[in-house]
């Protein structure tokens, strides 16, 4: 008898408390700011080309195979613009596939790819969720933009390999 | 019966039944969003504003589907188990008083009200077994019988309580028993009738945690395991009806009905309409806020704590309200005896199921004090 | 008996699917019922093989450590601690104080989230609606405490061989303070809503008892041979990792019973809640990770190692053959073994009792199908 009072008690009291659900699509909650959402391409403003070289570090380290790239010679290298020889001709990511670990982010060589604040995934066809490389290039450029991201410094280089 | 005052029962019953719709229709709503609250949630709140739409949206979802009738069947009695158990509580409402100045607010308030309304309530029992039978499914037989027995052993206490409580008021007129009670309502002498009478009567309805012959987080639905769409809706509405037909009764055999307590007001039927809807909505939220903590009793244990605890404190019930009134002691003694009742059984509860569970954590604490390596493991 | 037998009937089979609300994940078990007591039970499992093992000898360590996050889905940090552990010790890595103490932290919290689930799914299956959700509530807190430390609620893929990935975000010692108050109120609010409910105890006292020798013998680790009275705690007896360093108590029940199995999970918690406040008083600062190779190749060899989870013993054998991809490796998962006992402990039950003993076991179809 008494533990039941106990428990209507404390149900009671959590009665008068606010609630703790927020009403999705109107109310978001807050995302961390380590949150790793899907792989994007960051794009140097500078130079105006993106910082991936299409060395396909990233792509033989992961463990879906969820992307593919191409690369090809640097145009902007011959001119003198920028120090990268190669640059990234396509590259695609079947966001389906990837399963969010962030070891493309680790491996990189260049700070090429992040991992972006976006979560939500729903298409409307069969193959929405292959992410090519403007896709990639515009959701990397509005993740730059809401955290004003700055390539991290390198620390002095040492063969670790 | 002349034509006019014939036109005036049709009004009277098709007012009663539109609001009887609402309020069943309310309480659906109601019973989401309150266990939302409970649960630190949000219940409905898409369809209309507040959700408050929401149960003409089942309803709509409900009457859409398709009805699959198995084909082993029995169809008549298939047909007609919903019928059985929808109809009777409705015609109990026929005679339940809402408010009363001069005249009463019933459809027809008879003398042997509080019989009329007992005797019916038995009636939708026997469409519990039809509805198990009449599916042809061996799971439904099984929860047909389960809910006969539960449903059975239950209507006793909730009798011999509207006994005990016939016996302080002498007479069976629901009406004179809400006015017997202007001042002092009936929870004030009879607190373990109105404890017992509520406790059984949510058994009767089948709500948590008494819900076990339609439990779904068990194996199967019961009785109702092969009914879907509009004929499912109709068990359901049933059973909201029958729960708040219960908060009636608690409210107009212990609560007051229509009178504020201690307080003797000229009567006003506006007043008592509303005083009555708030008390009965009181304790419909009680049953709902039970929902929301109790864990669901197993078949054997809710027949034990039918038969070994309730049965025979509503007898005892019955025979010292009729010892008190006859030898005209005051009444006070006994809303005394049936408070140190309650609490005795309390205690007894306590120590038979709480006490050894404290016991064991207790142990199990010092045990994990004195860990001590045991070698060779 | 006899007039039953005269009668021939045949015992009804009921199939408790793979989907079923109340069986946790997608497990199959068939019970012989004869009315309403239970005369036997055979669970089918392998709905969710995924085929981990054979998938791990072809990636090398550090993507291994992702797939080891998803085996026992509810206790992604202990997997992880497991994996790391082992290669660590074939290579012969020491990790850095401070990560160890990071490691620890979260493997405790990971512990409370996990019991928390626990406790949530046990009212439910009980019949009790929202105890579910305020086992979530908490459970949330904690994963949003996660995801600002690892970038994920759930698959962190944060420990590394040799360390971890990164080192702890500034606000995290206030917000540990925090959740470490809100657990503490949480646990206690279980207590009072379900622990020691008639009800509740009604249905969980004296049903699927198991003894001490029986759950030896069938393979129990973690809190269900805990709860039968055998005093095995791996933190205690075997220690890895930094655990002889706190002192905290193992609770030990005393019958076998499910509510001992419920009750040993939730003074769980409030141990853990005193690990994670001694831990946050000796963290020293330092590196996260030691100087390992990005790809590990462990020398060749094998080793086994085993630690604590939530659900009892969890054991990794690696035979390693000097390159950076195992050549074969063995998971050994507490829920899979403690499925054995399952017939055992229900002999004599009711068919409403099945489905009580089932959640008190606490399975995890990751990891009994791996």
């Amino acid at each position: 008898m008494l533990s039941s009072m106990r428990g209507l008690m404390t149900t009671i009291s959590e009665f008068f408390r606010p609630i703790v659900t927020a009403q999705y699509p109107e109310k978001h909650l807050p995302i961390a700011d380590r949150y790793m959402g899907f792989p994007v391409l960051m794009y140097d403003g500078v130079i105006d080309e993106p910082y991936c070289t299409g060395c396909m570090v990233c792509v033989r380290n992961c463990p879906t195979d969820c992307m593919s790239a191409i690369m090809k010679d640097n145009p902007k290298n011959e001119s003198g613009e920028s120090k990268r020889r190669k640059i990234i001709d396509e590259f695609e990511i079947n966001l389906g596939r990837c399963i969010l670990c962030g070891i493309c982010v680790e491996v990189c060589n260049f700070d090429a790819i992040e991992m972006s604040h976006q979560h939500e995934l729903s298409v409307v066809n069969r193959n929405g969720n292959r992410a090519n490389l403007p896709q990639l290039l515009e959701m990397g450029k509005s993740y730059q933009a809401e955290t004003n991201w700055t390539p991290p410094i390198k620390p002095p280089k040492e063969s670790k390999e | 019966m002349s034509i006019l005052e014939l036109f005036l029962l049709q009004i009277k019953i098709v007012l009663l039944f539109g609001g009887l719709t609402i309020v069943v229709l309310s309480l659906t709503w109601l019973e989401r969003r309150v266990l939302g609250k409970i649960q630190r949630r949000i219940g409905p709140n898409r369809v209309g504003p507040q959700g408050l739409l929401q149960p003409i949206a089942d309803a709509i979802k409900l009457v859409t589907k398709e009805d699959i009738i198995p084909e082993s069947a029995d169809k008549l009695i298939y047909w007609l188990a919903p019928i059985v158990v929808f109809v009777p509580p409705f015609v109990i409402w026929v005679t339940i008083p809402i408010a009363s100045n001069t005249t009463t607010l019933a459809v027809n308030n008879m003398h042997l009200g509080l019989l009329f309304v007992i005797a019916l309530t038995v009636i939708s029992i026997t469409g519990l077994v039809m509805a198990g039978w009449g599916s042809a499914n061996k799971y439904a037989i099984l929860g047909g019988l389960r809910s006969t027995a539960q449903l059975i052993s239950y209507e006793i206490p909730l009798i011999m309580v509207a006994i005990s409580v016939l016996i302080l008021c002498q007479t069976t007129d629901l009406k004179e028993i809400v006015d017997k009670q202007n001042i002092i309502p009936y929870a004030l002498y009879l607190p373990l009738g109105l404890l017992l009478f509520f406790i059984a009567g949510i058994a009767e309805v089948g709500r948590v945690p008494f819900d076990i012959y339609h439990a779904e987080s068990e194996i199967v639905g019961g009785p109702f395991v092969e009914y879907s769409g509009a004929h499912w809706s109709v068990f359901y509405l049933a059973e909201y009806i029958q729960t708040f037909t219960i908060a009636v009764l608690t409210t107009l055999l212990f609560l007051g009905g229509w009178h504020i307590p201690f307080i003797s007001l000229e009567e006003n039927i506006v007043l008592g309409f509303f005083i009555t809807i708030i008390k009965a909505y009181a304790v419909v939220m009680i049953i709902f806020w039970f929902r929301g903590t109790f864990p669901r009793m197993r078949i054997d244990q809710l027949m034990a704590f039918a038969w070994k605890i309730l049965i025979p404190l509503s007898f005892a019930n019955v025979v010292i309200s009729s010892g008190i009134i006859f030898y005209d002691i005051p009444l006070i003694v006994l809303s005394i005896i049936n408070i140190l009742i309650t609490l005795a059984i309390g205690y007894v509860l306590y120590n038979k199921f709480t006490t050894p569970a404290k016991i064991d954590a207790e142990e199990m604490l010092r045990k994990a004090r004195n860990y001590k390596l045991p070698e060779g493991i | 008996m006899s007039d039953q037998q005269s009668l021939n009937s045949v015992d009804m089979l009921l199939n408790m699917g793979p989907q079923h609300p109340s069986t946790h994940g997608v497990f199959r078990m068939v019970l012989q019922i004869d009315g309403e007591r239970v005369l036997d039970v055979e669970p089918y499992i392998g709905y969710l093989h995924r085929g981990s093992e054979k998938l791990s000898e072809g990636e090398q360590y550090a993507q291994i450590i992702t797939l080891f996050d998803r085996l026992d889905y509810l206790a992604n940090f202990n997997n992880e601690l497991v994996i790391c552990m082992t290669v660590e010790k074939l290579m012969g890595v020491e990790v850095p104080e401070r990560a160890e103490y990071i490691r620890v932290i979260l493997c405790e919290l990971n512990r409370i989230a996990s019991h928390f689930l626990f406790y949530g799914t046990m009212g439910m299956d009980a019949g009790a609606s929202t105890p579910i959700l305020y086992g979530f509530r908490d459970r949330e807190k904690i994963q949003s405490l996660f995801e600002s430390v690892s970038g994920a609620r759930m698959m962190h893929n944060y420990f590394k061989i040799g360390g971890i990935k990164a080192d702890l975000p500034s606000d995290f010692f206030e917000k540990i303070q925090w959740l470490l108050n809100e657990i503490k109120q949480g646990v206690d609010q279980a207590d009072s809503l379900l622990s020691f409910n008639e009800i509740f105890l009604n249905r969980t006292r004296n049903i699927g008892i198991i003894n001490s020798e029986d759950a030896l013998d069938f393979g129990l680790t973690g809190p269900n041979l805990r709860a039968s009275g055998v005093p095995y705690d791996i933190r205690k007896n075997d220690p890895y990792s930094i655990y002889d360093r706190f002192s905290f108590d193992i609770p030990i029940g005393d019958r076998g019973d499910v509510w001992d199995r419920y009750f040993v999970r939730i003074q769980e918690i409030r141990e853990s809640v005193k690990i994670i406040e001694q831990a946050l008083k000796q963290i020293p600062d330092g590196e996260i990770t030691a100087n390992v190779r990005r790809i590990a190749r462990p020398p060749k060899g094998d080793i086994f190692v085993h630690a604590e989870n939530p659900r009892g013993d969890f054991g990794v054998y690696l035979v390693s053959d000097g390159s950076d991809k195992p050549y074969r490796l063995k998971i050994r998962p507490p829920s899979f073994c403690s499925l054995m006992a399952l017939k055992h402990m229900m002999r004599n039950a009711y068919v409403s009792d099945a489905v009580m003993i089932l959640g008190s076991i606490d399975i995890v179809l990751g990891e009994v199908d791996r």
